[in-house]
């Protein structure tokens, strides 16, 4: 454990070293710009908030991977399922005006459904026609992310606005403002906290994680391998659709062009930083959130480039994960060389 | 006499902390054939691979006729004639025998980039095979020869380079009791002709018929290096495990119960017509042991993946209590069934997992208490009071419920999943090599715990491809060849030798 938390934290000390070092490349002043990154989203309550409810689509999507990996089905469809939430939301929030004590469930229920139908496409035709959900998912995000921007340029285009979007949702369909901070983080936490339970407590996350790490064990032991593909499916497809809502609802309240944009694929790489640890992916999220969110601000004062968050991004996977496996090995090759020393004495 | 190879003070420890081989220090002689005996982890391969260069060592010395040397890589030691014939066959199968023997060592014509001289090679390696009246086909394609001839290529590689000191990783484990005497004909043969051989074994018997000297290691250290003439089977038993062990059977007559498994007419075809399993029919009663002999793969697998769903067979039914079973899911099936698998990793158990997650697998699908709201949620409680309880009953050391699974030793691991299996609680018994990979303490418990299934009146059926293993505990043997079953016989009125004739052959020609 504590292993984990040096090793994680080594691997963000050393990615920003390197994200310095390529600053120093070209030309920027790192401190400043890690001062300005840091102040825009973090300094005071409004960066924070503004940090919070970026990480909520990131941790979700996140979420939605990393309960998939870790339990054996390769759904890399969050990008398809994000955005067939949204557009179940907003449908819903377009057509349905209910109070708000009706209709936010009744959006936040049609995002999950969005999702799941997406995810549960896939998983269908693994169980019928024996085809791999890493391709099917892939391909289906293509045909997700094209019908929506048909769906959005043609049917339901506003015919106002100059880029092709829908109308806004009902106002009632928004999700509130509790003081500075937005409703949908709380949701997002309950999801985290849901899903830890689901998957460390429930008798289906047991199967979930054992078939993920040993499937012909946990079909010999008498787990129900097919059913729990099926459930992982539809729990991981429902996850990246709730993001999806909640990107439309927490935000510009009506589905625009590129909602979807990198949303999920950041979401997979959290999941690859996390481990596939639900906690982990929570506190990777956010981390990235506030990177991304601090760009904004940086940009403004400094000179350099929002670019460079992606540039630090990738770095940091790649350090993190890098980390994580070369210092398990180096803290055994130290054990290992203690040990022998003793012996030989 | 000095020695020809001493190595001192040797160390190795493999990340984090396995203490492998623990300040050994030991002397081969030139033209003896010394073995080096030991339970498994008892750091007898591994001693052997710090000598070949094939892993690094923490400290110590290797010399050769006094002189330090340092092997980096297992070509260093081979140019200084030493090889190593591992437990795993490496040859390419599509290759004929001289192409195998002469890889990477090729006799040329034209010097650099010049072209293979198979006139030549030929001639060199049936030399080598005649000079050591190794009974080979130089021109043979290895994927058609026997096991027992890949060893010969194997040696015969290492004969080519000109090698005068040989190790042998467990060379015997692969080969049937007939194929055995053979071999150690050719061994001592090489001997004779002044090839160190050092045989890496953990088999008492053939150690004792075919050594000079025996080196007994135990958990990383050298107990004592002795005179194959000057000790017997009991003596080395005991310094290999540290205690004294017993090799007669512990079985007593026990009334054999009610029919519980029955299989009739069992058969699996393979797509292209092959029968994997032909018209297999055998019953198993309650408080009996039923033991299958035979070389893998003559259609245990597949009989295993029929009893336990993984694969239905072609025809054929399967009766446990009474009832079929062969339209069971696997779940219902485990109801009835209890499975200790060949492989614990890979069918068995999951590795990363913790003890306790492993320990209830099955049990939170079959039993209320495991579980509340109506299955939803596992009883966590329950599962820690089962696992400690599982861990204290079949003497599981661990350092904790939530270690990972690998982190125990093999005996260990195997006697937590023959634990969960056992406390299943079901009627019938279904064993796959319980004891492969175990060293002997962990398989006169194992044994003793399948005795006492049959105490308890289930039906147990033991496949194991070792013999003696069969003749400690089994009460009926039957033997399977070529998918079918060949011979059904009580322990008591039958042998070694028989059963092993008819696992090579199928019948009995007079």
């Amino acid at each position: 454990m504590t292993r984990r938390i040096l090793s994680g934290v080594l691997g963000v000390v050393i990615a920003l070293v390197v994200g310095a070092i390529i600053m120093l490349i070209e030309g920027y002043e790192p401190l400043a710009t890690y001062g300005a990154l840091a102040q825009f989203s973090l300094g005071g309550i409004g960066p924070l908030t503004t940090t919070l409810k970026n990480s909520v689509p990131l941790v979700l999507t996140g979420l939605s991977a990393a309960i998939a990996f870790a339990s054996g089905p390769v759904n890399l469809g969050q990008p398809g399922q994000l955005v067939f939430g949204a557009l179940a939301a907003t449908l819903g929030g377009l057509y349905i005006s209910l109070p708000p004590v009706l209709e936010i469930p009744l959006l936040l229920l049609l995002a999950i459904a969005g999702g799941a139908l997406w995810s549960g496409l896939a998983g269908l035709m693994k169980q019928a026609f024996g085809m791999s959900e890493f391709i099917v998912t892939l391909m289906l995000n293509m045909i997700a992310d094209f019908f929506t921007a048909w769906v959005i340029a043609y049917p339901l285009m506003d015919r106002k606005a100059f880029s092709p979007m829908t109308p806004p949702i009902a106002r009632s369909g928004w999700m509130p403002d509790i003081g500075p901070l937005n409703s949908s983080v709380l949701l997002m936490l309950a999801a985290v906290v849901v899903m830890w339970f689901v998957f460390q407590r429930w008798r289906a996350g047991y199967e979930w994680r054992i078939t993920g790490q040993n499937s012909l064990f946990a079909r010999l032991g008498g787990c129900d391998v097919r059913g729990n593909f099926m459930a992982v499916m539809l729990v991981t497809g429902a996850l990246a659709g709730l993001a999806g809502g909640l990107v439309v609802m927490g935000g510009p309240h009506r589905f625009l062009k590129g909602l979807g944009a990198n949303y999920a694929w950041d979401g997979i790489m959290i999941a690859i930083m996390a481990n596939n640890g639900l906690v982990e992916t929570l506190i990777y999220g956010v981390f990235v959130a506030a990177i991304q969110t601090g760009a904004l601000g940086m940009e403004l004062i400094t000179n350099v480039p929002s670019e460079i968050a992606q540039v630090l991004q990738a770095v940091l996977v790649l350090v993190i994960v890098a980390t994580r496996e070369y210092a398990a090995v180096v803290f055994d090759r130290l054990a290992a060389r203690r040990q022998a020393r003793e012996r030989a004495a | 006499m000095d020695d020809f190879i001493s190595l001192e003070h040797m160390v190795k420890v493999y990340p984090p902390r396995v203490l492998a081989v623990d300040n050994v220090s030991v002397g081969f002689q030139k033209g003896e054939i010394h073995s080096i005996v030991g339970e498994n982890g008892a750091g007898k391969s591994t001693l052997m691979k710090l000598l070949y260069g094939l892993v690094p060592f923490d400290s110590g010395v290797v010399k050769i006729n006094g002189a330090a040397v340092h092997f980096r890589k297992p070509g260093d030691a081979i140019a200084m004639g030493i090889g190593m014939v591992h437990q795993e066959i490496e040859l390419i199968s599509q290759y004929t025998v001289w192409e195998n023997v002469v890889l990477g060592a090729e006799p040329v014509r034209g010097g650099i980039g010049g072209t293979l001289d198979s006139a030549r090679a030929i001639e060199l390696v049936r030399r080598k095979i005649d000079e050591f009246q190794f009974n080979l086909d130089p021109s043979a394609q290895v994927e058609r020869i026997s096991v027992a001839a890949l060893q010969k290529v194997e040696i015969l590689k290492l004969l080519y380079r000109n090698v005068s000191v040989l190790i042998l990783d467990e060379p015997t484990s692969v080969l049937t009791p007939q194929e055995i005497p053979q071999l150690f004909a050719e061994l001592k043969r090489l001997r004779d002709k002044d090839t160190t051989i050092l045989f890496i074994s953990h088999r008492l018997d053939e150690v004792l018929e075919l050594s000079d000297r025996i080196t007994v290691m135990r958990k990383g250290k050298k107990i004592a290096t002795v005179a194959a003439s000057e000790t017997n089977k009991e003596a080395l038993a005991q310094m290999m495990v540290g205690r004294q062990v017993i090799f007669t059977s512990k079985r007593t007559p026990h009334p054999r119960g009610d029919r519980v498994f029955e299989a009739k007419g069992l058969s699996v075809t393979r797509h292209d017509g092959l029968k994997l399993l032909d018209n297999v029919s055998f019953s198993v009663h309650a408080g009996e042991i039923v033991g299958i002999a035979g070389v893998e793969g003559n259609g245990q697998f597949e009989l295993v993946n029929s009893v336990m769903g993984l694969a239905a067979p072609t025809s054929g039914s399967i009766t446990v209590n009474g009832g079929g079973i062969t339209k069971l899911s696997i779940l219902e099936r485990r109801k009835l069934i209890s499975f200790v698998p060949q492989d614990r990793g890979k069918m068995g158990a999951s590795l990363p997992a913790s003890i306790l997650d492993n320990a209830i697998m099955t049990h939170h699908r079959l039993e209320p208490r495991f579980s509340a709201w109506r299955g939803l949620v596992l009883n966590y409680r329950n599962a820690r009071a089962f696992t400690d309880t599982l861990a204290k009953r079949f003497s599981v050391q661990m350092a904790s419920r939530q270690s990972p699974f690998r982190s125990l030793s093999g005996g260990n691991q195997q006697k937590l999943i023959l634990g969960r299996e056992f406390l299943l609680s079901t009627p019938f018994f279904l064993m796959d090599q319980p004891t492969r990979g175990l060293d002997v303490g962990s398989i006169e418990y194992v044994h003793g715990e399948i005795l006492s299934m049959r105490e308890a009146n289930r039906a147990v059926l033991l496949i194991s491809a070792d013999l003696e293993e069969l003749f400690l505990i089994a009460d009926r043997i039957l033997v399977m060849h070529r998918g079918r079953i060949v011979a059904d016989l009580v322990a008591e009125q039958t042998n070694i030798e028989e059963v092993g004739r008819y696992m090579l052959e199928g019948k009995i020609t007079a």
